[in-house]
């Protein structure tokens, strides 16, 4: 041994029990914040896959800035890759066709492939000459074409207009949607497509990738002055700046900020749990303290001592909490991947969160450090006459005697205990308050997930086939036909009448009548908020959908009128939402197809949406399109649902993730902390056994101590957890939607029973373990 | 009249050549109201005999009789009621409760029994152990002498038909320890109550009626003013 703190390991060694604790702690402490940075992180590198998907991977747009402005900008160091961008007949209005169906066209530079990871190429090149086309795998299958073919676009003033295919993209889910084709083609030849070549005549953006390492805004802002572009020509990809940290956009600051106000209370549970348990374990080893000082030790060295113990825990506890934390990105990220796997296929299994490491590794040695400060100090207080006389309580806390008047003596000891101490009062009623704080704060991110993203409703097609102009001509037996097929799970039909007329006693108003079949009417169900569906089904009845205080109610009677014809009908039910939209203030009826029958006398679908089963390949879209005929529109929505499924997916697994490892610590933490309180008084517990306390009354003491911090802990966690969860709500949320705070009662409820629950495990396991224990061995400190 | 039996009593200690045999075949008996020292060197087993005979701890062999009852027939729960109501405990450490005041700690096994303190007695007891005007007092405040009259008190307000004493003086000046030894014949005296103390001093074990010598784990009848049988 070259020096005392080479005492260190063995006195570890010897004190196996209490070490063992605070190891669970710094465990704990670092898995939670390695957990909570590496979800947040992989998060934010999906949320980025995902901007840079759905919007691209540009930062900035510039609009109407000249070939030459454009062309000094792409020259910039810090600019990676720039291209000119426009579009024609991007809402299919204008009409430019191929082979008879609409074609969105697009203009743009190579550097485009750089910049939208959609328009990744997947044979062929970008055209480099004049009369070249990229076109997407639609138009490439439908029209069997390969690279080199010609292609004819018809303009809509009915020219003719021949291209020849360089190269092919894949699928593009806003085509798919529309059934529509993309062409994309040089700038150029864009140019010359849309207004006979005249620079001033198009209004295409320049789109620019500038380097993540540099600072975007303050790039932007020179740009802006070098070329004097007002603030309204220029668009920020906010998305995607904001998973760079680089947005300055209001609201994505508000989310910065709680995420920064989350990130702290993260830190300071952390701390809470080391120094509480730190304490504690200063606090029995009392005499041990005392003896070093008996023997010699100045303070600075048993300060140096109780530090250098921290530090040693933290030796194999930081990288065991830090692996936990990873192990638990992983299986999350697994979970992503067999949830949404084309979405998060590209999401690595087992990958790395560096700022997860980084932020438990820092964090956890820092709050080690940090929270050996006060145990140090109070080791180095500790007198040598503790040793001496070996008498080892920690008398001089106690101000006040036990209350035995109004409760039972064990309560009225158990109350005392939890009280006796106001420190270490104030840090369990803390921690414990602090799970709360944690639980309400992180709750609202459930509510900001609600507003953010919308689920995929279970009514949701893969494929819609949809009649021409919208008429009642698709054959019922087609819905059978395609329901009997391999590969589809449902088909279901709708016909629609629009602007019908209604009466009602208020006045005249117009609707759209809808008919649902069997499936439809089923999930409606789950949206009923006034009256019931009995009435539905035997016929004469409508449902209507809630459109604000204008709504029609349920049990009023209406009159539609169909070619003058005028029918009764009752409104049996009102739904609060349904998956189609009305043009304003025209009112959503929904009926039995019998009905929808009897009053329109068509007999025919609007609409048919399928769903598709898992393994559902390109063929079963192609016979589904085949059976539709050539007439009908078709739209595919696989791609966009997996888009919406995964946005879903990866939001509620990192939002209930993170409540998950919450509750998880706060269990952990409230069963460690009484253990612990247990542990310190075991050998007053010892001598209580000794003079008769039984089983239950030993119990029952636990139990009041861990209800008095729980109690406590209730307080003051609502007391600051109730505010800064309206305000977090009020900044993600009410700054965005305009949603109102509620008192949020489910929340509060869950994490009450998760610290019920775990009061109840905390309990019972030291006072079983107080029970098993030898009288004889606790009173004589063995 | 005999209150307490302890026949063939034996504890082992570990297993195979670890193994301590920390008592071995022990018997005796006690009267009422009689008093008897156990002395003997560290490690012969003194200790591990009283918290056999209070029920503290099972033995490896033999049995113990309070007032006819069987301890080790009685299970966990059974045998801390019957401690609590039949035997008091005074210890060398004190082993008082720091969050209850004089009152609360000589009343504790009372309370844990659910009962009220007799206020009469409770006086009378306070008065005897020269506590009355410490009674709010919490132990902290109390000097080490005072602390044992505590303890005393503690083991005294039940009227417990055994005190087990278990180095009461141990942790006391001479004088603290010739007062804390004189209230406690006293008080036993008093209220008819058999105490078995265990102590290295010989002037306290002159005190006692009998004195039973451990030795080795054996355990060996000393003799004094009752001249008992030996065992």
């Amino acid at each position: 041994m070259k020096s005392y703190l080479d005492l260190v390991p063995i006195s570890q060694k010897a004190n196996r029990r209490q070490s063992r604790m605070v190891r669970i702690c710094i465990i704990l402490s670092v898995f939670l914040i390695t957990a909570i940075f590496g979800m947040a992180d992989m998060e934010i590198r999906s949320q980025n896959a995902q901007a840079k998907i759905n919007y691209g991977e540009w930062h900035a747009g510039f609009r109407s800035v000249s070939d030459h402005e454009a062309a000094l900008i792409s020259q910039r160091p810090k600019v990676l890759a720039a291209t000119r961008y426009d579009t024609l007949n991007y809402r299919l209005t204008m009409h430019y066709q191929v082979e008879g169906t609409e074609a969105v066209i697009l203009g743009m530079d190579e550097d485009a492939l750089n910049i939208f990871p959609t328009a990744e190429l997947v044979e062929g090149s970008f055209p480099e000459e004049e009369g070249g086309v990229v076109i997407d795998q639609n138009m490439r299958e439908r029209l069997s074409l390969e690279l080199g073919d010609e292609i004819s676009l018809m303009t809509p003033e009915g020219t003719e207009k021949t291209y020849h295919v360089t190269g092919f993209w894949g699928q593009f889910p806003m085509l798919a949607v529309k059934d529509v084709f993309g062409v994309a083609m040089r700038t150029e030849d864009f140019r010359n497509l849309s207004l006979a070549g005249s620079e001033n005549n198009y209004d295409s953006c320049l789109y620019v990738k500038f380097s993540s390492r540099c600072n975007i805004q303050k790039e932007i802002k020179e740009i802006q002055k070098q070329f004097q572009i007002p603030e309204e020509q220029v668009n920020r990809n906010e998305l995607l700046l904001a998973t760079i940290g680089q947005s300055q956009d209001v609201s994505m600051m508000a989310i910065y900020a709680v995420a920064l106000v989350l990130a702290f209370l993260v830190a300071v549970a952390g701390i809470l749990m080391i120094a509480g348990s730190l304490n504690s374990n200063v606090a029995q080893r009392t005499v041990f303290f005392g003896m070093l000082r008996c023997l010699g030790a100045s303070q600075k060295q048993v300060i140096r001592f109780v530090r250098k113990e921290a530090l040693y825990w933290c030796r194999s506890a930081v990288p065991e909490g830090v692996l936990l934390g990873t192990v638990m990105v992983w299986a999350l990220s697994a979970l992503l991947r067999a949830l949404s796997p084309s979405y998060f296929g590209e999401l690595p299994c087992f990958g790395i969160s560096f700022i997860g490491i980084f932020a438990g590794v820092v964090i956890g040695v820092i709050t080690v450090c940090l929270a050996a400060q006060s145990p140090a100090r109070k080791a180095a207080q500790v007198s040598p006459l503790v040793a001496a006389s070996g008498n080892a309580s920690n008398r001089k806390k106690i101000r006040k005697a036990a209350n035995t008047r109004f409760y039972g003596i064990e309560t009225g000891l158990g109350v005392h205990h939890a009280l006796g101490s106001r420190k270490n009062f104030i840090l369990m009623a803390c921690s414990f308050a602090f799970s709360i704080i944690l639980f309400l704060t992180f709750s609202v991110t459930v509510d900001f997930m609600k507003h953010a993203v919308n689920p995929l409703k279970p009514s949701a097609p893969d494929v819609s086939i949809i009649s021409p102009d919208n008429s009642c001509s698709l054959d019922k037996n087609l819905s059978r036909e395609l329901m009997s097929m391999d590969g589809v799970k449902r088909a279901f039909g709708r016909s629609f009448a629009y602007d019908v007329p209604v009466r009602t006693q208020a006045g005249e108003r117009q609707a759209y009548l809808i008919s649902y079949e069997d499936f439809q009417m089923e999930w409606a169900k789950d949206s009923l908020i006034e009256g019931s569906f009995s009435e539905l089904t035997e016929g004469e009845a409508v449902l209507a959908v809630y459109k604000g205080e204008d709504s029609l109610q349920a049990g009023e009677e209406i009159t539609m009128d169909f070619q003058g014809e005028k029918s009764l009908l009752k409104v049996a039910g009102v739904l609060s939402d349904c998956p189609f939209s009305a043009t304003e203030g025209q009112d959503i009826l929904i009926c039995s197809e019998d009905t929808f029958t009897s009053l329109t006398g068509e007999k025919a679908y609007t609409i048919i949406d399928v769903q598709l089963t898992r393994n559902a390949g390109d063929h079963v879209i192609q016979r589904i399109r085949a059976l539709g005929g050539e007439n009908a529109a078709f739209s595919d929505r696989r791609l966009n649902n997996e888009e919406v499924k995964g946005a879903v997916w990866s939001l509620r697994l990192f939002i209930y993730g993170f409540l998950g490892v919450i509750m998880l610590i706060s269990a952990f933490h409230i069963m460690n902390s009484i253990a612990m309180s247990v542990s310190a008084r075991i050998r007053q517990y010892g001598a209580m056994r000794a003079v008769g306390m039984d089983s239950g009354q030993m119990l029952k003491m636990v139990a009041a101590e861990a209800v008095t911090y729980g109690i406590w802990g209730v307080i003051i966690g609502c007391g600051l957890g109730l505010p800064l969860s309206r305000l977090c709500f009020e900044n993600l949320i009410t700054m965005r939607w305009g949603t109102e705070w509620r008192f949020p009662i489910v929340p509060l409820c869950v994490i009450i029973m998760v610290m019920v629950c775990s009061l109840a495990f905390a309990v019972y396991s030291p006072a079983r373990r107080i029970r098993d224990l030898s009288v004889v061995d606790t009173i004589s400190g063995r | 009249m005999e209150i307490l039996k302890v026949q063939n009593l034996s504890k082992v200690y570990g297993q195979g050549e670890g193994q301590v045999k920390a008592l071995q075949n022990v018997s005796f008996s006690m009267e009422k109201g009689e008093f008897a020292a156990v002395v003997g060197e560290s490690g012969s087993g003194k200790s591990t005999l009283l918290n056999l005979v209070g029920g503290l701890d099972l033995p490896t062999g033999g049995k113990v009789f309070l007032d006819g009852m069987d301890l080790f027939e009685l299970n966990e729960k059974e045998r801390t009621v019957f401690r609590r109501r039949n035997i008091g405990f005074i210890f060398q450490a004190f082993h008082l409760i720091e969050e209850l005041d004089v009152e609360q700690n000589i009343a504790f096994p009372l309370l844990l029994d659910h009962q009220k303190p007799d206020q009469e007695r409770l006086e009378e007891l306070l008065g005897l152990l020269g506590l009355k005007e410490r009674r709010k007092h919490l132990p902290s405040q109390l000097s080490g002498g005072q602390q044992q009259r505590v303890a005393i008190g503690r083991a005294l307000l039940m009227q417990p038909m055994l005190i087990l004493a278990d180095e009461p003086t141990g942790n006391l000046d001479s004088k603290s320890s010739r007062d804390v030894m004189d209230l406690l014949i006293q008080a036993a005296g008093r209220y008819q109550q058999t105490i078995l103390m265990i102590t290295h001093n010989d002037n306290l074990a002159a005190d006692a009626d009998r004195v039973l010598r451990v030795s080795d784990g054996y355990l060996k009848d000393m003799g004094g003013k009752a001249h008992e049988k030996l065992s």
